[in-house]
């Protein structure tokens, strides 16, 4: 199928000195009218110039301007000669989402909800830096960042079951605990299953609409039942990770002969030392990052249990980074490729796609803002050929933190919210205003332009019931 | 803050249309004065606006870079460490040597319970320091 051509924004080469490849952005007339608002072309553009850097670099319809790559910016390097950079995973190193599904329906819990949502703001710590209930010792730290979720099911912090259903079943082979510096275990130590502040949060939510009922029943999705969404990252265990090596690569790529038009892209060969480096310290991140979903995921299933008995059982649909760079195959060529801000989508004949979900595609988690809807999708086979296998990561900021809170503060977003039925545990008006609905994209059209370019297809809306925010 | 090193006061953290992110402008009029401002800045920032009177005993602070863009990054992220993992928020500065690759400085703060919540790293981006009207000013994009 063709892509619509009104939805493709291309650049060519000479649109900017250095570029080795275009850079094209998918997007229809209203949501390119907001990417030109902000510096998200130029930030692209800039990629493009990275050494290896090969086919094309893609935006994300959800694209918005970062530090260096921008947020929804997809890059694909040779492994052979090309360059891995920090910059273009992030500094929450495998932020992501993950979906568990009840078999309740919603009116099931609503008498309860609002004691429900408080007491998992009382059992998952949020706010940046708060300690987690789960305490480890160096060798046990060593073990998460090392096996990642494998280690917690000898915990028993999962069920075997959840691990196939997790990309790269929560444990990235490529992970050197070595490689991750004191300073990042420091930060990160008592921090494993703690939701971190930002836009990171945990809902409840409701399924209230299919728009495919087949690939939904092989997801488990049926309308009208509770699921919980968690948002959260490798919190300052990643954030210290991609610091330090941002300072290394900046101080000895002149070593490589690399020079930047911005140097917050600080890169080296993939295939250095410090390229390899940091590719097992990003492991490492990455594993940490899905053990803090898994752990959280532990202490939901828990506080479900409380409230709900047997009936409150919650069932791991998948789990999908959104920060991280990945060894991939394409065309027959190995290739490392940077998804910052953009979720890998593979389709159903892909090997990686999880075996129960081969008839469908791997499924893809597109959290909306508080107040909005969030989405189901699977990835499509033709997406290898559109964005090496990567779609959108959310709705995209739109409007910067210090507009929305002086657009509307904390304490009016708070009761809107509260006048939809929607119940929020946030201790931060500040940070509610900042993460107001309309401070963000319209994820309702950053869903259809994915769907209509084939890089994802729609399967399930899901809106909140209650939110707990950092 | 020493008289003769003192920071020029200047709103440190505001809205330069960034969608994601939050910018820190520190100003002064040597590169010691805007470090010790960036700091300051940053302790307004990872307090919410406001700055307690510090306290407790001054520590010695030290970090290295290849160049000026560099050691604010690196003196910004030491801090910013030190806020989450020792609790510790550095408010108030005595310079004791800025070079445009070595920055010494004795700090003294507050202690907090709970590690703020806000910044988590400072970053290159953009990053420029630059004379103007007889001050040096830089402008950092923070990660929150």
């Amino acid at each position: 199928m063709a892509v619509p051509a009104e939805l493709i924004h291309e650049f060519p080469t000479t649109a900017a000195a250095g570029m080795r490849v275009p850079a094209r952005f998918y997007a229809d007339d209203e949501l390119w009218r907001q990417i030109g608002s902000d510096r998200s072309v130029q930030q692209l553009l800039n990629v493009a110039t990275l050494p290896g850097v090969t086919g094309c670099v893609y935006a994300m319809p959800d694209v918005h301007e970062g530090y260096g790559f921008p947020v929804g910016g997809v890059a694909a390097m040779r492994a052979a000669d090309g360059v891995i950079s920090p910059g273009g995973v992030g500094y929450d190193i495998n932020c992501g989402v993950r979906l568990l599904a009840s078999d309740l329906p919603a009116d099931r819990i609503r008498p309860k909800l609002h004691d429900l949502i408080h007491e998992l703001a009382r059992s998952v710590p949020s706010g940046a830096g708060h300690g987690g209930r789960l305490s480890l010792s160096d060798a046990e730290l060593d073990r998460v960042l090392v096996e990642g979720c494998r280690y917690l099911v000898e915990r028993g912090l999962a069920h075997p079951e959840d691990l196939d259903v997790t990309e790269a079943a929560g444990s990235l082979p490529g992970a050197v605990a070595g490689f991750v510096s004191r300073r990042a275990k420091d930060r990160g130590r008592d921090q494993l299953g703690t939701i971190g502040s930002g836009n990171h949060f945990l809902e409840v939510q409701i399924v209230d609409a299919l728009p495919d009922t087949r690939a939904a029943g092989v997801l488990g999705l049926v309308e009208g039942q509770v699921a919980v969404l968690i948002h959260t990252g490798s919190r300052g265990l990643g954030h210290q990770v991609c610091t330090d090596f941002v300072r290394l690569m900046d101080e000895v790529m002149p070593r490589y002969g690399i020079t930047l038009p911005d140097r917050e892209l600080a890169c080296t060969p993939l295939a250095s030392p410090e390229g390899q480096r940091y590719f097992g310290a990003m492991c490492a991140a990455a594993n940490f990052a899905w053990c803090n979903r898994q752990v959280i995921t532990h202490r939901v299933r828990e506080v479900f249990q409380r409230f709900l008995g047997a009936q409150g059982d919650l069932r791991l649909v998948y789990d999908v980074a959104h920060n991280i760079a990945k060894l991939e195959d394409y065309g027959g060529e190995r290739l490392c490729v940077h998804r910052k801000g953009a979720t890998r989508a593979f389709g159903p004949a892909h090997p990686e796609t999880p075996a129960r979900y081969r008839a469908i595609g791997q499924p893809v988690l597109i959290p909306g803002s508080m107040g909005t809807a969030s989405y189901v999708l699977v990835g499509t086979d033709a997406n290898a050929a559109l964005s090496y296998g990567s779609t959108c990561h959310g709705a995209g900021r739109r409007m910067s933190r210090h507009a929305a809170k002086r657009t509307k503060p904390g304490h009016e977003v708070r009761r809107e919210l509260e006048a939809q039925g929607i119940v929020v545990a946030c201790p931060s008006s500040g940070e509610l205003a900042e993460e107001a609905p309309f401070a963000y994209k319209d994820v309702e059209r950053v869903v259809e332009v994915v769907d209509r370019v084939g890089l994802a297809r729609k399967v399930a809306r899901l809106r909140p019931l209650g939110v707990v925010k950092g | 803050m020493r008289d003769d090193a003192a920071p020029v006061r200047e709103p440190v953290a505001r809205d330069v249309g960034h969608t994601a992110e939050v910018e820190l402008l520190a100003r002064g009029r040597t590169f010691g004065d805007l470090l010790a401002a960036a700091g300051r800045g940053l302790g307004e920032l990872s307090l919410g606006g406001s700055i307690p009177t510090a306290s407790g005993e001054w520590r010695l602070v030290q970090v290295q870079a290849g160049d000026r863009a560099a050691l604010v990054v690196n003196w910004l992220n030491e801090l910013i460490y030190l806020a989450e993992v020792d609790r510790w928020i550095a408010t108030e500065f005595t310079v004791e040597r800025a070079t445009d690759t070595d920055f010494a400085v004795r700090a003294r703060g507050v202690t907090v319970d709970v590690p703020p919540s806000r910044v988590k790293a400072a970053t290159l981006h953009g990053l420029e320091i630059a004379e103007r009207d007889g001050l040096l000013q830089a402008h950092v994009i923070l990660d929150v």
